[in-house]
C-alpha cells in the first residue's frame, strides 16, 4: 500500500525549524555561558563540536528507531521492544521530567529577563513566570497551537537574531581571540569531559521532532531535518560561546542573563531590548512544543491505561486539561524554586545528564532491535549500529554520570540528587500503583462486547465489494 | 477479518451514537476534516467527512486529500466502531497506524472516547 499524501503536511523545512526550535530553547545561553568556564579564552567551540559529533550519534539512533516506528509514540513502542516494560516505563517517566525542567527554566529565564529589561526588583521575575505560565496554560487550554509558518518565522529569527548579536559582539570589542585552539591551557581533561557533557545538553530535545513523523510529507524529512538541525545548532552555539567567552565577565557569565549582557555589548541598550525580545521568542517553540508533546503523550499513556483514567479527561476542545494543568503547575513550582534559590545551574547539569541518558537509552534500544527485530525494515540504518550502538551507551552513560555530580565547574551530587527522586518516583508508581490502575481498567471495561456475534458456522469471508444496505455512501466520483 | 458490510454496520451504528452527542459536537466545532481508512488485512479503503460538527456517511473507497489515514486490520476497525477496541490501546502497540497531525489524531481519539463515555 502506498504512502499517503496529507492535505496538510510537514515538509523539510518545518521539520529543521522544528528540531532547531525545540533544542534551542532560553536554556541554550544559560548552558553556553555554563560550558564557556569549563575551558580556556575562546576554545568552547571546540567542546560543542566534539558534543556536535556526539549528538550525530544520537541523531543516528534517533534516525533508526524512528524509521521502523515512525509514529508520535515511538519511544513506547521501541523501548517496549528493547526491554522490559516496567523499566521502559520508569525510564520514558523520567524523560519527560525533561520537558517540565526545560518549560520551568524558559519560564525562569524569559521572566528574569523581562524583569532586568524594565529594572524591576528581583522578586518581579517570579511574577513574571507566573503570567508566563498562565498565559502558556490558557493558551494551551483553548487548542491554540502555534501554525507552522509561525514557528518557522519564530525559529529563524531566533537563530539569525543570535548570530547577528554574537558576531557584532565580537567584531564591537576589537580584541583578538585568545586560545581559540587550546581548551586545556590551564585546565585538566576532566574539565573538557565536564564541557563536552554540558555541550550535548546544547542539543538536548532535537530528537523530539520525531513525535511529528505521522505528520511530515515525506518520512525522510525526519531524520534529514533533525541532521539539518545538529548542523545549524553547532555553527550557532560555537559562535555565542566564543562571543560569550571574549566579551562578558566572569560575573556576567554566571548571570541568568548572560545574552542580555552579549546584546548590550553588541549594540547597547537597544541589544539589550532586542536580546530580551528573542529570548521571549525562543519561548514561544518550548512552551508550544513541550506542552503539547507532553500532555498529549501523558494523555496517550493514560488511554492506554498506564496512568490513572483522569489523566485522559478533554475539554470541550478537546485537550487533555489534566496534563496540561499539572504539566503548567509543576514548572511554575520548579521556576519559582529556581529563581527564589539561584540554583538554575543545576537545572542546566540535570537536564544534561537526564539528555545524556536518553540518548544512552536510544543505544541501547538499537543494539537490541538488532538482535531482536533483525529482518525488521529500516528505512534508515545507522552504519556499524551494533559497534557504535555499544559506544553510545558506554560514552552517553559516561557523559550522564559527570553531568549528574557537576554544577558550575565544582563537583556537585544536586542533579543526581533531582535524577534519583524523579527515578524512584517513577519507579516506584510502575512497581507499586499501575497494577492497580491496571486492574481498575480492566474492571471498569464492559464484560460484554457491544459487537453482535456472527452467527454459529458462519464463513469469514474476504471483504469484497460495497455494501448496499448499512446506511454507507457510495464512492465519490 | 470482517466484511465490508460488518465495518459499515459497525460504522452507521457509530456515526448515529456520534451525531447524537451533543459533547462530541461540541468538540467538533471547527473541525471540518477528511478521514481515510485503510484496512491492512484486506486492502480496502473507505472515507469518513467530518463536516459542520456532523459525521458524514461512510464512503467507499478513498475520495478527495485526506488531513488524516487511519491503518488498522478490519477486524480492529469493526470492533473500534462498536467501541469494544481501545484505539488508544493499539495505537501505542503500534497495531493502528496513523498519519496526520497530532491534532487530528487528538481529536478523532477524543471521538472514539467521547461517543462510548463509559470504554
Amino acid at each position: 500500500m502506498t504512502a499517503p499524501v496529507l492535505r496538510r503536511a510537514m515538509g523539510l523545512r518545518t521539520a529543521v525549524s522544528t528540531s532547531t526550535g525545540l533544542a534551542f530553547a532560553a536554556l541554550e545561553y544559560l548552558a553556553a555561558a555554563g560550558l564557556v568556564v569549563y575551558v580556556a579564552g575562546d576554545s568552547a567551540w571546540i567542546a560543542v563540536g566534539v558534543a556536535g559529533l556526539l549528538a550525530l550519534l544520537a541523531w543516528g539512533f534517533f534516525g533508526e528507531l524512528n524509521g521502523m516506528f515512525p509514529t508520535a509514540a515511538a519511544i513506547r513502542l521501541y523501548m517496549k521492544r528493547s526491554m522490559d516494560d516496567r523499566t521502559a516505563l520508569t525510564i520514558t517517566f523520567t524523560y519527560m521530567t525533561t520537558i517540565v525542567l526545560v518549560i520551568a527554566a524558559d519560564a525562569f529565564i524569559v521572566g528574569s529577563a523581562i524583569s532586568h529589561v524594565l529594572g524591576g526588583a528581583s522578586w518581579t521575575a517570579g511574577l513574571w513566570i507566573v503570567v508566563l505560565l498562565a498565559v502558556a496554560v490558557a493558551a494551551n487550554l483553548r487548542g491554540i497551537k502555534v501554525a507552522g509558518g509561525v514557528q518557522d518565522v519564530a525559529t529563524y529569527t531566533v537563530l539569525v537574531a543570535t548570530t547577528v548579536i554574537a558576531s557584532a559582539a565580537v567584531l564591537r570589542s576589537h580584541a583578538a581571540l585568545r586560545f581559540p585552539l587550546s581548551p586545556l591551557h590551564g585546565h585538566h581533561g576532566t574539565d573538557l569531559i565536564e564541557a563536552v557533557a554540558l555541550g550535548v545538553f546544547l542539543y538536548s530535545a532535537f530528537e523530539w521532532v520525531t513525535t511529528n513523523a505521522e505528520e511530515v510529507r515525506r518520512p525522510e524529512h525526519v531524520h534529514r531535518g533533525m541532521l539539518i538541525a545538529v548542523g545549524l545548532l553547532f555553527a550557532v552555539c560555537a559562535l555565542v560561546t566564543i562571543s560569550m567567552s571574549h566579551v562578558l565577565t566572569h560575573h556576567q557569565l554566571g548571570s541568568a542573563y548572560p545574552q542580555l549582557y552579549l546584546g548590550r555589548a553588541a549594540f547597547g541598550r537597544a541589544g539589550l531590548w532586542f536580546m530580551a525580545g528573542v529570548t521571549a521568542l525562543t519561548a514561544l517553540n518550548t512552551f508550544n512544543g513541550g506542552f503539547i508533546t507532553a500532555s498529549r503523550f501523558v494523555y496517550a499513556t493514560a488511554r492506554e491505561g498506564s496512568l490513572p483514567r483522569p489523566l485522559a479527561a478533554l475539554n470541550d476542545r478537546a485537550v487533555p486539561w489534566v496534563p496540561v494543568v499539572g504539566l503548567g503547575a509543576a514548572s511554575l513550582v520548579v521556576a519559582l524554586v529556581v529563581a527564589a534559590s539561584h540554583s538554575w545551574q543545576v537545572l542546566v547539569a540535570t537536564g544534561a545528564a537526564l539528555e545524556a541518558m536518553i540518548y544512552a537509552v536510544a543505544a541501547t534500544c538499537v543494539v537490541r532491535l538488532r538482535a531482536r527485530m533483525a529482518d525488521e525494515h529500516r528505512p534508515f540504518r545507522i552504519v556499524a549500529g551494533r559497534a557504535l550502538g555499544a559506544l553510545g551507551v558506554v560514552v552517553f552513560g559516561l557523559l550522564a554520570v559527570v553531568a549528574s555530580v557537576s554544577v558550575g565547574d565544582r563537583f556537585n551530587p544536586a542533579p543526581l540528587a533531582v535524577i534519583a527522586v524523579c527515578g524512584g518516583l517513577s519507579a516506584f508508581y510502575v512497581l507499586r500503583v499501575l497494577p492497580g490502575v491496571r486492574a481498575a481498567e480492566q474492571a471498569r471495561r464492559p464484560a460484554t462486547r457491544r459487537r453482535p456475534p456472527r452467527p454459529p458456522g458462519a464463513e469469514v469471508p474476504v471483504a469484497s465489494g460495497p455494501p448496499t444496505d448499512t446506511g454507507a455512501a457510495q464512492p465519490a466520483p | 477479518m470482517a466484511t465490508t458490510e460488518e465495518i459499515a454496520e459497525a460504522f452507521a451504528e457509530w456515526r448515529q451514537r456520534c451525531n447524537a452527542n451533543d459533547r462530541l459536537k461540541r468538540m467538533l466545532r471547527g473541525w471540518d476534516r477528511v478521514v481515510h481508512l485503510r484496512t491492512s488485512d484486506s486492502s480496502e479503503q473507505f472515507t469518513i467527512e467530518v463536516r459542520d460538527q456532523s459525521i458524514g456517511p461512510l464512503g467507499m473507497g478513498a475520495s478527495g486529500e485526506p488531513d488524516m489515514v487511519v491503518t488498522a486490520t478490519s477486524e480492529d476497525f469493526a470492533d473500534l466502531f462498536w467501541g469494544d477496541l481501545n484505539p488508544s490501546e493499539k495505537y501505542m502497540s503500534g497495531e493502528i497506524v496513523l498519519a496526520g497531525s497530532q491534532e487530528d489524531v487528538m481529536r478523532l481519539d477524543a471521538m472514539s472516547m467521547v461517543a462510548f463515555l463509559d470504554q
